[in-house]
C-alpha cells in the first residue's frame, strides 16, 4: 500500500532534489537566466541606443552599444551630419565612468549616508526665499536652460553661473567685441585649402569634425595645406605642413602684421579697419620666404583658407584672426556661423565675482552642479572663505569630490548614460540623449532633483524630467501643424538620436572694424615676458572631470606620450641653459601661487614657453588622487617664475625613444611630385599561403592619422583590455593592443613629427608563430594571425620574435584586479584573459565573425565595409581602413596596391597584412611667392 | 723510457696503495665531514631556500615580480639557463670525450665533473619551468596522447630545447650511474652500518666484480661515451637555436652553435676547475686529483678562451659585413650603450683573463686559478646577459626600445640556483666517493 501522500517514487524524488538542493545550498553570487525573457530582448544580440555626450562646448551623437542590459562600447552616431558615425575618444573612455567604482551610490547629509526625501526636504526648506547661487558648466541644453529658468520663477534670489574652467575666456570676448555675438562659429575645414592655425589644435582628440574635414584633403587628389604657428607641441603642431615655433604672446602680432602684408598685396580692408592701427607689427623671427609663401597661399586660397586662434590666447589674437578671416571672405565658407548658438558661458571672472559677493554672505545657499571649483578655481584661499560664508552648499555631481567635501548636502547625479536630455549644437541640429541603462545605483538625475526643487517651491512640474523634455519638444521642436502623432516624432527622433530642422537664414555677421582696430592698439603694446604659460585641457582627461577613468588615465598623451600623470613643457634651448632634463621637478610659481612638477624637455616647444596640462592633480578618487599637479592655481596668473625644487620625479613614458635612427619604418612623401622607391619583391623557398575565401588585410593613411590615439581607446573598449598602472607602465607591461608611435625627425628645436599607429601585422609568415612551442598561436585560412588563449602556456617566446612588439603579456591578473562594476564594461564576445597568457590584436575577429554570421542569415554575400574593427569604427580621420584582399574591388584592395603603399619591415620576409600609405606633406615650394 | 723533462707528471703524486686509495675515498661518506663542510652546507642551503621562497612567490603571483618587460621578454631565466647549461657541459665532455681520446688524467677527475654536469643540468631545467606564465601547464610541452588531439609544435627551438636537454639529462645520469656501480659495490663491502649496507646493496645492482661484468661494463661505458659525445655537441647547439632561428638582430646568427657550445665548455670547465681546487684541500685529495689535473684544465680553459675571442671577432664582422642596420646597432649596443659595460665585462673576462694561462706558473696556481674560474663565470653569465638583454632592449622599432632593470626576486633566483647546485654538491661528496676509484687504480702504477 502506497502513502496517500508520497509514492515510492516521490519519495525518492524528493531526496534526490533535496540533495541537490543542499550541494547547491551555498551562494555563488551567480546570474540567473531570464525565466520569462521580456519582450524583444535577445540575448547575445548586442542592442544600439543613439544618444548624446557632451564635453565642454560640444556635444557629440553617439551609439551606445548594450549586451544584456549593459552598456558595453560607445561609438559615434552615423546619423549625426556634422560627426558622421564618429565620435571623441572621451565619450568611448567614459563608459568606465558609468562603472567607476568611485561613484557615489547614495545622498550624502554633513558626510552620512541618508535617503533622497530626507536630504531633498531638507534641500527644499533651506532653499526657500534664499538668494541662491547655481554654478553649472556649459548647458548647451534647450531644456535644461528652460528649466532654470523655471527655477528662477519660484526662486527670484536665483543666480547662475555656467563655467567651464578650462576654456580659455579670451575667444568669448573678442566674439563679444567683434560681432556683438558670443555666437561660436563652425570651423569648416572641408572646404579650406590653406589652413593657418595660431595656437590653435585644431586636430586634437575632441575635435572630431575638425579632424574629418582636414582628412578629406589630405590625398594625392587634393591637399591642403596647413601652417602652425604655436609655443607649444600640439597635434597640430605635428601635422603641419609648415610648423613654425611661436611664443603665444607674439600671436596677435602676427596676425596683424600678416593682414597688413595681405593688404600690401592687394587685399582690401574690412570698412571700419584703420590702417594705421596695424603699422607697428613686426615679423621679427620670421623667414621672410615663408611669410611670402604663407601670403601668397592666402591670397591665392581667399574664401578656401581660414585663420584660427586658440582658445588659449588672448582676445587681440581672436581679433587678429576675425580681421584676417573677414579678408578673405571666409565668413560663410570656411568659417560658418550662420546656424551657430550662443552658449551663454561665464568666464572665470564672473565665478571670481560671485564668490567674493558668497563671502560677504550674498547668497544663503549655494548649488555645485558639473564643475567641481574647490578644484578648478584658482584662488583656493577665495573659494575657502566663500563656502565658509554660504550656511548650505549642495553638491549635485558624480563623486564625493573635492566640492563635494566643502559641501553639506552631496546628491549622487545620473551618468549621462543613465540620462534624459536635448542638446542645442546648432539651430538646425538638436541631439536627444536618452539612458542606456536604468539607474545603477540609488542616483537621480540633476534635472529630476530641480524639478523636485521646482515642485516643492510651489513651481507646477511634470512628474520626472523625461516628461519635462518631452512636453517641451511637443511644444517647441515638433514643427507646428505637422500631421505625425507626437509619439511618432518622438520615437523617431529618439531612435534617429538628432533632430535636423530648418533654421532661418541669418544675415552675415559683420566685423566691426573700430572694434578690430582697438584690439590692435592693444596687442601692439602688449609686451613679451620672460616665461610664457600655457595651460590647456588634458588631451585626455580635458578639465579633470575624467581623472578617475583608468584608461584615460593611462592613454598617453598623444605627443610626449606621457601617462600617469602630467609633467611642464620647455624647449630644449631653456632646458640646457636651467640644466634641467625628463622629470626633474620645478616649481612655477605666479601671483602668489605655486605648483610643482616635472619637466618634459619637448623637441619643437619654442624658447621661452612652458605648457602643460590642466585636469591632473586632483586630490580624491582612488585612481585620480594624487596622479600628476594640478595647475589650475596658476591660471591666467603671470609673470611666471621658474625654479628647479631639487628633486625628481619619474615619468611613465609609453614611449621612450623619440627617433627612427635612420630606419625606414615611417615614410613621409612631398606632395604631389614624391614617390616611393619600387618595392623589390623578396625570394622565398616557401609556397605563399593560400586563402581560399577571405583574406583580412588593412590599410593605414599616415596622411589622414593625426594621433588623436581615438583607435587606442576603442580598441580597449571592444577587447576588454586591461590598464596596468603607472608601476607596470614604467616597466613598459602596458596592455594596449594598439598604439600609436610618435617620432620626431630633425633638429631638436622645430622637428617634423611623425605618427605611426602600430598593431598586429597579422603576417602572412608571422614570427611568432613558428616559435610557439605549443602551437598556441596559428593561422587562420583567412590571413589571420590567431591566439588560442586557453593553450597558452606563456613561454613570451613569440613576443621576442615579434619584430613589431605588439603582442602583450598579462604578467599579473589583472582582470582579478579589476573592480566587479567595471567589469560590467566587458564585451562578452571577447574572451577574457588569464595571468601568464600572451594575447594580441585579432583584428576584431568577433567583429568578422559576426558580420559573417549576419550575411548568412540574410542570405547574400560579405561585402566590402561590412566589416569595421573597433580602430577603423572609431578613427575620425578614416585613416583606418579594413577589408578583404581577395575582393579585388574593396576599398582595401585598392589601397593595398597604392603607390604610396609600403609595408613596415618589409624586409625581413614576414609578408604583414597591414599596409602603410606613406604620409604625405605639403610644404610651399621654394620658388611660391 | 723517456728522459726526465718529457715524461709527463705522474697522476697520482707519491705512492699510493689501492687500499690507502680505498681508505680515502671511500671511508669518506662514511666519517663525519670537516667543519667546513657544515658551513658551505649552511650557506648552500640557505641560498637554496632563498630562492626557492621566491620562486615559489613568482608562481604565486605572476612573472610580474621579476623585472622583465616588454620588449625585454626573456631576462634573468633564459639567461640563467643557459648559463647552467653551459656549466653542465665540462663534465659530460671530460668522462665522454676524453675518455674516447683515451686521455687517462680525465680519471681523478671525471667522477666529480660528471656528478657536477648532472647538477647544473638539473638547475639549468628549473628555469624553462618557472619562467613559463603558467607553470603549472608545463607539461602541455611534452609530446603526450591526449583526448584532445593537441600536439605541441616540433617547428619551435623550445621544443627541441626540450628533448635536448631531457636527452642529454638521461643519458649523463644513465653514463654517471654506471660509472658508479663498482664503486658503489665496493661501499656496499665496507661498510658496517646495516642501512647503507642495504641502499649500496640496491644501488650497485649485484656487481660483484666478475670478469663477465667488467667485460659488459667496459662495452656499455664505451657505448654510452660514444652516445654523450654527440650530445656535448648537440646540446648547446640547439640551445643557441632558440635564438639563432629568431629574427631578433643580434641572434639571427649563423655562427651561433659553435660558439655557444665553445662557451659552454669553457664556463663548464672554469667551474670544475674552481671546484675542485677547493674539494681537493678541504677532503685533502691533492695527491689523487693533483695540479697535473688542474693544469690541463687551465690549458682547456685558455683554448676555449681563444676561440671565444675568435667569436666575438666574427660576430663584429658580421655585423659590419652584414651591412644590416639592425644587426650593426645591436651590435654597437653590445659595447656601447646603456649595458656596454656588461659586453666589455664579458670580452674582458673571457678572452683577456684567461690568456695568463700562457704562463704555466700561472696554470698551476691556486689562487690564480680561482680569480682566472671567477672571471669566466663572471663572464660567461654576463655574455649570456649580452646576448638575451641586449638584442632585445633595442629591436627593429625605435618606439619599443626599454631599459631593462632586474628586481631583488631575479637576483634572489639566481643566487638560490647556485645555493641549488652547490647544495646538491655537497650532499653529493657526502654520500658517494668523488674520485672513480676503480678507474683511479688502473693508473697507480702508471
Amino acid at each position: 500500500m502506497s502513502d496517500p501522500r508520497f509514492s515510492r517514487r516521490e519519495f525518492l524524488g524528493l531526496i534526490g532534489s533535496a540533495t541537490f538542493v543542499a550541494g547547491c545550498s551555498k551562494d555563488r553570487g551567480e546570474i540567473v537566466p531570464f525565466t520569462k525573457r521580456p519582450e524583444g530582448a535577445k540575448p547575445g544580440v548586442a542592442d544600439f541606443y543613439a544618444s548624446t555626450f557632451q564635453e565642454g562646448l560640444c556635444a557629440y551623437g553617439v551609439l551606445v552599444k548594450t549586451r544584456e542590459g549593459r552598456p558595453i562600447h560607445v561609438q559615434g552616431n552615423d546619423r549625426h551630419p556634422a560627426f558622421k558615425s564618429k565620435t571623441s575618444p572621451a565619450a568611448i573612455a567614459d563608459i568606465m565612468g558609468l562603472y567607476d567604482p568611485d561613484r557615489l551610490k547614495h545622498p550624502l547629509m554633513d558626510g552620512h549616508p541618508a535617503d533622497w526625501s530626507a536630504v531633498e526636504s531638507k534641500l527644499v526648506s533651506s532653499l526657500k526665499d534664499q538668494s541662491v547661487l547655481l554654478v553649472t558648466g556649459a548647458l548647451l541644453s534647450p531644456a535644461r536652460r528652460a528649466l532654470i529658468m523655471d527655477l528662477k520663477k519660484v526662486l527670484p534670489g536665483l543666480r547662475h553661473v555656467s563655467w567651464e574652467p578650462a576654456l580659455g575666456d579670451g575667444q568669448t570676448a573678442a566674439l563679444q567685441d567683434c560681432y556683438g555675438s558670443a555666437r561660436r562659429p563652425r570651423l569648416r575645414l572641408e572646404r579650406a585649402k590653406v589652413i593657418v592655425a595660431l595656437e590653435a589644435d585644431l586636430l586634437s582628440g575632441g575635435r572630431t569634425e575638425e579632424i574629418g574635414g582636414f582628412a578629406s584633403n589630405r590625398t594625392e587628389r587634393s591637399m591642403n595645406r596647413l601652417y602652425a604657428f604655436e609655443g607649444s607641441v600640439s597635434l597640430t603642431g605635428a601635422n603641419a605642413d609648415v610648423r613654425v615655433a611661436w611664443r603665444p604672446s607674439r600671436a596677435a602680432a602676427l596676425g596683424f602684421a600678416l593682414a597688413r602684408e595681405l593688404h600690401q598685396a592687394g587685399v582690401p580692408w574690412p570698412s571700419g579697419v584703420d590702417s594705421s592701427s596695424l603699422s607697428d607689427f613686426s615679423l621679427e623671427g620670421l623667414d621672410s620666404g615663408l611669410l611670402r609663401a604663407l601670403v601668397g597661399d592666402l591670397k591665392k586660397s581667399r574664401n578656401q583658407a581660414v585663420v584660427v586662434a586658440g582658445p588659449s590666447l588672448p582676445p587681440q589674437a581672436h581679433a587678429a584672426a576675425f580681421l584676417l578671416n573677414a579678408m578673405l571672405g571666409a565668413e560663410g565658407h570656411t568659417v560658418d556661423a550662420s546656424s551657430s548658438v550662443a552658449e551663454p558661458l561665464s568666464g572665470s571672472d564672473a565665478v571670481a565675482q560671485a564668490l567674493r559677493e558668497a563671502q560677504e554672505g550674498k547668497f544663503g545657499a549655494a548649488i555645485f552642479w558639473q564643475v567641481n571649483p574647490a578644484y578648478s578655481f584658482p584662488d583656493a584661499k577665495l573659494w575657502k572663505a566663500a563656502v565658509a560664508a554660504i550656511p548650505l552648499k549642495v553638491r549635485i555631481g558624480l563623486h564625493e569630490d573635492e566640492t563635494a567635501q566643502d559641501c553639506e548636502l552631496v546628491l549622487p547625479e545620473h551618468h549621462w548614460l543613465e540620462s534624459w536630455n536635448d542638446f542645442e549644437t546648432a539651430e538646425d541640429l538638436l541631439s536627444l540623449q536618452q539612458p542606456a541603462v536604468g539607474s545603477l545605483y540609488e542616483t537621480k538625475q540633476a534635472e529630476d532633483i530641480l524639478l523636485d526643487i521646482l515642485r516643492g517651491l510651489g513651481g507646477g512640474a511634470p512628474i520626472d524630467y523625461r516628461h519635462y523634455l518631452m512636453a517641451r519638444w511637443q511644444r517647441e521642436v515638433q514643427p507646428s501643424g505637422s500631421l505625425v502623432p507626437f509619439e511618432s516624432f518622438w520615437s523617431a527622433a529618439l531612435h534617429d538620436g538628432v533632430c535636423q530642422r530648418k533654421a532661418e537664414a541669418k544675415p552675415p555677421r559683420r566685423l566691426n572694424g573700430s572694434a578690430v582696430n582697438r584690439w590692435a592698439q592693444v596687442a601692439a603694446q602688449s609686451e613679451r615676458p620672460q616665461w610664457e604659460l600655457l595651460l590647456s585641457p588634458s588631451a585626455n582627461l580635458f578639465d579633470g572631470r575624467y581623472a578617475n577613468n583608468g584608461w584615460l588615465q593611462e592613454l598617453p598623451d598623444p605627443v610626449t606620450k606621457l601617462s600617469w600623470g602630467n609633467a611642464v613643457s620647455m624647449s630644449p634651448t631653456d632646458a640646457s641653459r636651467l640644466s634641467l632634463e625628463d622629470g626633474q621637478v620645478v616649481r612655477l610659481s605666479a601671483s602668489g601661487r605655486e605648483v610643482e612638477l616635472p619637466v618634459v624637455v619637448q623637441p619643437g616647444q619654442a624658447p621661452g614657453v612652458l605648457s602643460a596640462a590642466l585636469g591632473y592633480g586632483r586630490r580624491t578618487g582612488s585612481i585620480a588622487q594624487g596622479v600628476g599637479a594640478n595647475l589650475f592655481p596658476l591660471w591666467n596668473a603671470a609673470p611666471v617664475a621658474v625654479k628647479d625644487a631639487g628633486r625628481r620625479e619619474v615619468l611613465a613614458f609609453m614611449q621612450r625613444h623619440h627617433t627612427l635612427e635612420g630606419r625606414d619604418v615611417v615614410r613621409s612623401l612631398a606632395w604631389p611630385k614624391g614617390r616611393l622607391a619600387p618595392r623589390k619583391d623578396l625570394a622565398s623557398l616557401y609556397e605563399p599561403r593560400k586563402f581560399p575565401k577571405h583574406k583580412w588585410v588593412m590599410a593605414v593613411d599616415l596622411s589622414l592619422c593625426v594621433g588623436c590615439q581615438a583607435c587606442v581607446l576603442a580598441c580597449q573598449s571592444e577587447n576588454n583590455i586591461p590598464t596596468v598602472g603607472k608601476e607596470r607602465v614604467l616597466k613598459g607591461r602596458e596592455m594596449h593592443w594598439m598604439r600609436v608611435d610618435r617620432y620626431y625627425e630633425g633638429s631638436p628645436e622645430n622637428p617634423r613629427i611623425l605618427m605611426q599607429p602600430m598593431l598586429c601585422q597579422q603576417c602572412d609568415d608571422a614570427p611568432c608563430e613558428n616559435v610557439c612551442p605549443v602551437a598556441a598561436t596559428n593561422h587562420s585560412d583567412e590571413g589571420l594571425n590567431e591566439m588560442a588563449y586557453n593553450r597558452c602556456v606563456g613561454t613570451r617566446y613569440c613576443q621576442n620574435n615579434c619584430p613589431y612588439k605588439v603582442r602583450r603579456f598579462n604578467f599579473f591578473e589583472y582582470t582579478a584586479q579589476t573592480p566587479a562594476s567595471a567589469r560590467l564594461a566587458f564585451n562578452p564576445e571577447v574572451t577574457v584573459r588569464p595571468r601568464g597568457v600572451m594575447e594580441k590584436c585579432t583584428f576584431c575577429v568577433q567583429r568578422i565573425q559576426e558580420a559573417k554570421q549576419a550575411a548568412k542569415v540574410r542570405g547574400r554575400p560579405l561585402q566590402d565595409g561590412d566589416i569595421e574593427p573597433a580602430c577603423a569604427a572609431a578613427c575620425p580621420a578614416r585613416a583606418i581602413v579594413f577589408g578583404d584582399l581577395k575582393d579585388s574591388t574593396s576599398r582595401v584592395s585598392k589601397l593595398t596596391r597604392s603607390e604610396r603603399g609600403y609595408r613596415v619591415l618589409e624586409e625581413l620576409g614576414v609578408k604583414p597584412s597591414v599596409t602603410y600609405l606613406a604620409d604625405l606633406r605639403n610644404p610651399p615650394q621654394a620658388d611660391a611667392s | 723510457m723517456l728522459p726526465e723533462l718529457l715524461r709527463p707528471e705522474p697522476l697520482v703524486e707519491g705512492s699510493i696503495s689501492a687500499a690507502v686509495l680505498d681508505e680515502r675515498v671511500l671511508a669518506f661518506p662514511e666519517r663525519r665531514p670537516p667543519r667546513a663542510w657544515f658551513v658551505a652546507f649552511a650557506a648552500a642551503a640557505s641560498c637554496m631556500s632563498l630562492g626557492f621562497a621566491l620562486i615559489g612567490y613568482t608562481i604565486v603571483t605572476g612573472i610580474g615580480v621579476w623585472g622583465n618587460n616588454r620588449p625585454v621578454a626573456w631576462a634573468f631565466d633564459i639567461i640563467n639557463f643557459v648559463f647552467w647549461i653551459g656549466i653542465g657541459h665540462a663534465g659530460t665532455l671530460i668522462s665522454a670525450i676524453l675518455f674516447l681520446f683515451r686521455a687517462r688524467w680525465r680519471n681523478g677527475l671525471a667522477r666529480f665533473a660528471e656528478a657536477m654536469t648532472i647538477f647544473a643540468v638539473m638547475t639549468a631545467g628549473l628555469f624553462p619551468l618557472i619562467h613559463l606564465g603558467r607553470p603549472w601547464l608545463a607539461y602541455w610541452l611534452f609530446p603526450y596522447p591526449n583526448q584532445r588531439g593537441l600536439w605541441p609544435n616540433f617547428r619551435s627551438p623550445l621544443m627541441w630545447d626540450v628533448f635536448a636537454v631531457s636527452t642529454y639529462f638521461s643519458v649523463s645520469i644513465l653514463f654517471w650511474y654506471l660509472g658508479l656501480l663498482p664503486d658503489l659495490a665496493s661501499l656496499r663491502d665496507r661498510t658496517t652500518s646495516r642501512a647503507r649496507r642495504i641502499l649500496y646493496t640496491i644501488l650497485s645492482l649485484g656487481w660483484r666484480g666478475s670478469a663477465g661484468h667488467w667485460r659488459h661494463y667496459e662495452k656499455a661505458y664505451l657505448l654510452l661515451a660514444g652516445l654523450a659525445t654527440g650530445l656535448v655537441l648537440s646540446v648547446h647547439s640547439v640551445v643557441s637555436f632558440d635564438f639563432a632561428v629568431s629574427v631578433v638582430p643580434g641572434w639571427h646568427m649563423t655562427i651561433f652553435p659553435p660558439y655557444f657550445v665553445v662557451g659552454a665548455i669553457f664556463s663548464g670547465f672554469a667551474m670544475v676547475v674552481l671546484v675542485l681546487a677547493v674539494v681537493r684541500r678541504v677532503m685533502a685529495l691533492e695527491d689523487l686529483i693533483t695540479l697535473r689535473h688542474l693544469e690541463l684544465g687551465n690549458k682547456v680553459i685558455l683554448g676555449c678562451s681563444c676561440l671565444m675571442g675568435y667569436s666575438y671577432l666574427c660576430e663584429a664582422f658580421t655585423a659590419w659585413y652584414s651591412m644590416n642596420p639592425y644587426i650593426h646597432h645591436t651590435f654597437l649596443q653590445y659595447i656601447s650603450g646603456t649595458y656596454g659595460w656588461a659586453g666589455w665585462l664579458a670580452i674582458a673576462c673571457n678572452t683577456l683573463v684567461p690568456q695568463i694561462f700562457w704562463l704555466r706558473r700561472a696554470r698551476r696556481s691556486l689562487p690564480v686559478m680561482a680569480i682566472v674560474g671567477v672571471a669566466a663565470l663572471a663572464g660567461m653569465w654576463f655574455e649570456r646577459f649580452t646576448i638575451i638583454v641586449i638584442s632585445l632592449y633595442h629591436d627593429f622599432l625605435p618606439s619599443s626600445w626599454l631599459v631593462y632593470k632586474p628586481t631583488f626576486v631575479d637576483y634572489g633566483i639566481l643566487l638560490g640556483s647556485f645555493g641549488f647546485f652547490f647544495t646538491c654538491v655537497l650532499l653529493f661528496s657526502r654520500v658517494l666517493p668523488v674520485i672513480a676509484t676503480s678507474e683511479v687504480k688502473g693508473s697507480l702504477h702508471d
